[in-house]
């Protein structure tokens, strides 16, 4: 652009101007559009769809697991990298806290060395990611199998249980009225999330490190170190999430979080955080969730068949994920 | 100001002196009353303009100018609002660069188009591969293709892979491949974008031969912000402003100067360095970036010193590690040996953070792949830097410092911008360069590592960018100024060091206003 024409470059601004706003647009509004309409499809459907007990005790309290799992996936992905062994953490951890609270009769210590162990796998997963440089998919994979593999031999691959019904009351009590304790922890910690996102180093380089690293580290960033982060927090919150599973139904069992990986990827990608990683964000993650708890809800109110619904939940994940991925970065248009 | 009138007048004369119809000289590319606009903005406003048989055709302007959209309608990628083009005096209208290639024209991008983990033979046959019954007739192929680039003089190894080319044959490559989609014609136009943007002086010269050897056998088109080199290899010159044809040229009649001038429309003398603000040896502050003795397996030892407000510049051709020197000087290249001090205080293990700690940032070479995170903020990006110390040991973050910063960064170097929240990818070089340097300014940076600062801006943004640099060493910043245009190191520096494997060639030369030495006087030393 010529600097020597004022009314060109007020003009080319607005252009810029106009082509960012139609993108955001798209991304804001997506999401959000797909929530609505399937919310009303159902309030429309059935009955019970729009009642606060089905919309806190199943919709709300459901979905507090895939949202910490998703939670989880989020920043590995902003990072440009990608953490599979979210399950098997939440696995291991849910059954860590049987052992612990049932065999060994910690009680509530049982909860934060369960998490401290989540935290120590995402560590591991870091630590070869970066040091060993695996990329992270197959580092990931291969903890999968790893840690399932622990927890089917400490289950002997059965339900195992404890009997402790006060420290259950952290998952099923209500604490504040109206407010179910798992919509409560589900909550807080996507504030949690949200405010490492925005407000710290840690959530910028996330961000950047998404985009480009070589710019991260010539701007003088211990680059390894926030890549090892996303990983630690990932085991953290799927700890986190293993112990309020386990809780609730005071047993674990090696499929306890059978099938919480595609629908955590997708609601991540739906939310808005590409899987080219950079944009996005933990704070859009909620609207993915919402939307794959509402269609499960949703369906089970319509009575569809089960097997039905695996695939339907699974087409609209593909095709809503295929959506998204228009959305991502525009190419350069000259 | 003569534009197409006079050229065309020059096309009949040569005809009638040419034999054949296929004479050198007779138009073989015809541009006629181009216009082009993109909702409000006029891209391109009835430009015309003859590219003759057999000529090399400068085409100059700055970012904006209207260059690429020219080029993009000319291999059929947007369609022209108004105006024809014409091949060899047939009207034609092109819907995609393959028609446009049926008729011989071509372009050869700054961005280069090759696959790098297929075979060179592979990379020319892309997208129009032979096949017998589906399956590809790969020895027929790599024959066809040695033999094809063994004709046109261009020393190629068809069968090795891409990823194993230099830089140089790659771009080789992509210049057999446009004679290769070409084939239907006998003398293709071929348009090159910026080629040597990415190549150092070596290259160039190759470059530049093989145009030369191919000049009876093709048209080109050769589009840079290079205006030394436009002059070296074109016949003729047009130069685009704000989407007009405002000058037209022999190569002979111009000089960089003239060029300069008709393109920001202002003269541009001496001054464009701005060396009267450059400051007197007498007039620097205390030492403050010393490096003795440095060290890594390929270079030095190397000892220089920099005072406070100074502009070292470090030149060298090709290898001679000064872009390497610059990225040890940034702490990511780790040094074997040596000392760096910054005000005195010595650095130990050079690791990127330890040098931004002690106060150097680096700017690095290619702002795309290392110096800018293109679809994030401005804010994000001027703020990348600072961020690491922003809340001393709190890993928080200060979002009133970061708005502060960004905007007294937009404001104090003029970036054009919609606002700090608008995506850098959206900025014009120069601005998305000056955000490089206000991440540094963002922290107060006192000692800058520049490799290539003015890399593919345009005229107006490197005038700005060297204002700044007078305004920053005004400030008591020092600057290490390494380029590949010598004379713009010549224009910018106190002092001159020429590197040549790994080493300084002798002392710097002292590059004090009115004491500058000539280009000349580098280039003995570089070889």
């Amino acid at each position: 652009m010529s600097s020597t024409n004022p009314n060109a470059i007020q003009e080319w601004l607005s252009k810029q101007r106009e082509q960012r706003t139609m993108h955001d647009w798209i991304t804001d509004v997506g999401p959000f559009a797909m929530l609505f309409f399937l919310s009303l499809l159902f309030a429309v459907g059935t009955r019970e769809f729009l009642t606060y007990n089905n919309l806190i005790n199943n919709v709300a309290k459901n979905s507090a697991f895939l949202l910490l799992v998703a939670l989880a996936g989020t920043f590995p992905i902003l990072q440009q990298s990608i953490d599979l062994s979210v399950e098997s953490i939440v696995t291991l951890t849910g059954v860590l806290t049987v052992v612990l609270i049932g065999e060994y009769q910690m009680g509530l210590l049982a909860i934060p060395i369960a998490i401290g162990f989540g935290m120590l796998a995402g560590l591991v997963n870091g630590i070869v990611f970066t040091k060993l440089k695996v990329p992270s998919f197959l580092v990931t994979l291969g903890t999968l199998s790893i840690l399932m593999g622990f927890a089917l031999i400490v289950t002997g691959g059965s339900t195992i249980t404890f009997r402790n019904q006060a420290i259950r009351g952290i998952a099923t009590g209500t604490w504040i009225p109206g407010v179910p304790n798992l919509v409560m922890w589900g909550l807080l910690i996507y504030g949690g999330t949200v405010f490492l996102a925005w407000r710290t180093k840690f959530g910028r380089y996330c961000f950047a490190l998404g985009e480009n690293e070589r710019v991260v580290e010539l701007a003088g960033a211990k680059v390894d170190r926030y890549k090892i982060y996303p990983f630690v927090l990932s085991g953290l919150l799927c700890g986190t999430a293993g112990v309020l599973l386990t809780l609730r139904i005071s047993s674990a069992s090696p499929n306890i979080a059978g099938g919480l990986l595609l629908p955590s990827i997708a609601a991540i990608v739906m939310g808005g955080t590409a899987l080219t990683g950079g944009v996005g964000g933990p704070h859009r993650t909620i609207l993915g969730v919402l939307v794959i708890a509402v269609l499960q809800n949703g369906m089970n109110l319509l009575s569809i068949n089960p097997f039905v619904q695996e695939i339907i939940l699974g087409v609209v994940v593909v095709s809503a994920v295929a959506m998204s991925i228009d959305r991502e970065k525009i190419d350069v248009v000259k | 100001m003569s534009k197409t009138d006079n050229s065309a007048v020059d096309a009949d004369e040569e005809m009638k002196e040419g034999t054949a119809s296929a004479a050198a000289g007779e138009t073989s590319l015809r541009v006629d009353g181009i216009s082009k606009s993109f909702r409000h903005v006029q891209a391109l406003s009835n430009v015309s303009l003859d590219i003759n048989r057999g000529e090399v055709v400068g085409l100059v302007g700055e970012n904006g100018a209207g260059k690429s959209t020219l080029l993009n309608i000319l291999t059929g990628v947007l369609d022209a609002d108004e105006g024809q083009l014409s091949v060899d005096g047939e009207p034609v209208e092109f819907d995609s660069p393959r028609e446009a290639a049926d008729y011989g024209v071509s372009l050869v991008r700054q961005e280069q188009d090759v696959i790098t983990n297929f075979r060179g033979y592979e990379n020319l046959y892309l997208g129009r591969e032979e096949q017998r019954l589906g399956v590809l007739s790969r020895d027929e192929m790599r024959e066809d293709a040695q033999a094809f680039v063994d004709d046109l003089g261009i020393d190629l190894d068809v069968d090795a892979f891409v990823s194993e080319y230099s830089f140089n044959e790659r771009q080789m490559l992509e210049i057999a491949k446009s004679f290769h989609v070409s084939q239907k014609s006998d003398n293709p136009v071929i348009l090159l974008d910026e080629p040597t943007a990415a190549l150092e002086e070596a290259g160039r010269e190759l470059l530049f031969d093989l145009i030369d050897d191919l000049r009876d056998r093709a048209t080109f088109v050769f589009v840079s912000h290079e205006l030394d080199e436009v002059l070296q290899v074109s016949d003729r010159i047009y130069v685009l402003k704000d989407g007009e044809l405002v000058d037209e040229t022999t190569a002979a009649a111009a000089t960089t100067d003239s060029l300069q001038q008709s393109m920001v429309g202002r003269e541009a003398a001496d001054e464009y360095y701005r060396v009267p603000q450059q400051r007197a040896a007498a007039d620097l502050g205390p030492e403050t970036f010393g490096v003795s003795d440095l060290e890594t397996d390929d270079l030095g030892p190397l000892s220089f010193s920099l005072r406070e407000g100074e502009i070292f510049g470090i030149v060298g051709v090709e290898g001679s590690g000064k872009e390497r020197l610059g990225r040890v000087l940034a702490g990511d290249v780790p040094k074997t040996g040596g000392t760096v001090t910054v005000n005195g205080d010595a650095v130990g293990d050079t690791s990127v953070a330890k040098m931004v700690d002690a106060g150097v940032g680096y700017i690095p070479k290619d702002r795309k792949s290392e110096g800018l995170l293109l679809y994030q903020s401005v804010l994000v990006n001027t703020s990348l830097a600072m961020v690491r110390t922003m809340n001393g040991r709190l890993p928080l973050l200060d979002l009133d410092r970061e708005e502060q910063a960004t905007a007294d960064a937009i404001e104090e170097l003029n970036i054009k911008t919609p606002g700090p929240d608008a995506l850098v990818h959206g900025l014009s070089g120069g601005n998305q360069q000056k955000v490089v340097i206000a991440r540094w300014l963002a922290q107060d940076t006192p000692i800058l590592v520049m490799d290539n600062v003015t890399r593919g801006i345009d005229v107006g943004a490197k005038e700005e960018v060297y204002r700044l640099c007078r305004e920053l060493t005004d400030r008591g910043v020092s600057i290490v100024f390494i380029g590949d245009e010598l004379p713009e190191v010549i224009g910018m520096s106190n002092r001159i060091a020429v590197m040549a494997e790994g080493e300084f060639a002798g002392e710097p030369f002292d590059a004090a206003a009115g004491n500058k030495p000539t280009e000349e006087d580098l280039i003995q030393e570089m070889i």
